[in-house]
């Protein structure tokens, strides 16, 4: 399945477009998704520790705008939002 | 009496007159507008400006939550809110966000007012880059949302 990563803030550095996309054979919990998104920085960025901070500090959110558990899993295509931590205002 | 909007700079300006129009209103006996601006020093650094970045759909819904519970924890009833936030480049000294309230008394207003953008700094997915004099840029750390 497709899972389109949607980057925000400091995530938006990951990447010269808005998203990222995976490829990912099976269901997938977010806890694991998170892990494939630091595989790519290892891959992509040779491991820089800021990036996988960002992520590592990251919540996720669904298509419908809601926040989205750990434990919450992947099972069909998908848009998963990043969001890293905020401070507007 | 609600407005929320996420302002894209690239189409549109931000505007207190708007604001102060939405709020005016003969039930409401005060009013306060709320501006937060681009200042010029972050931790020693000489800001220029900041690029803000938002998940649009998730800040408004934010904006309405924050609303919505207004009545049951502050317990103020009669208000006009006008919350909008901006995205895209601000420089020194512009408006980034804009809240006016009005309520029929004056200590009402303080309390919402103040409510309002605290809660906005912990569950709005809002995000923002400095630019400073030596050309260099950074996204700020932030703090982890919270959910409501």
């Amino acid at each position: 399945m497709k899972v389109k990563l949607e980057l925000f803030g400091a995530s938006r550095d990951l990447s010269n477009k808005n998203f990222l996309e995976f490829n990912i054979e099976e269901k997938i919990s977010i806890k694991d998704f998170k892990k494939k998104i630091i595989n790519y920085v290892d891959k992509n960025f040779k491991g820089n520790e800021y990036y996988k901070k960002i992520i590592e500090k990251s919540a996720f959110c669904s298509e419908d705008n809601n926040i989205i558990p750990e434990n919450y899993k992947i099972i069909k295509d998908q848009k998963i939002g990043i969001i890293p931590p905020i401070g507007g205002g | 009496m609600l407005h929320a909007k996420i302002i894209d700079l690239k189409k549109e300006k931000i505007e207190i007159k708007k604001a102060e129009e939405f709020i005016s209103s003969s039930k409401f006996g005060a009013s306060l507008v709320f501006k937060g601006t681009v200042r010029e020093n972050n931790q020693n650094k000489k800001v220029t400006g900041i690029t803000y970045d938002s998940h649009d759909a998730m800040v408004i819904k934010s904006f309405e939550d924050i609303y919505n519970e207004v009545n049951q924890k502050l317990k103020i009833k009669d208000k006009a809110v006008y919350i909008e936030h901006v995205k895209g480049y601000v420089a020194l000294e512009e408006i980034s966000i804009i809240i006016a309230v009005a309520c029929p008394h004056r200590a009402e207003t303080y309390i919402l007012s103040r409510y309002i953008i605290e809660e906005i700094k912990k569950r709005s997915p809002i995000w923002k880059k400095e630019h400073y004099e030596n050309e260099e840029s950074e996204w700020l750390k932030g703090n982890p949302i919270q959910a409501n």
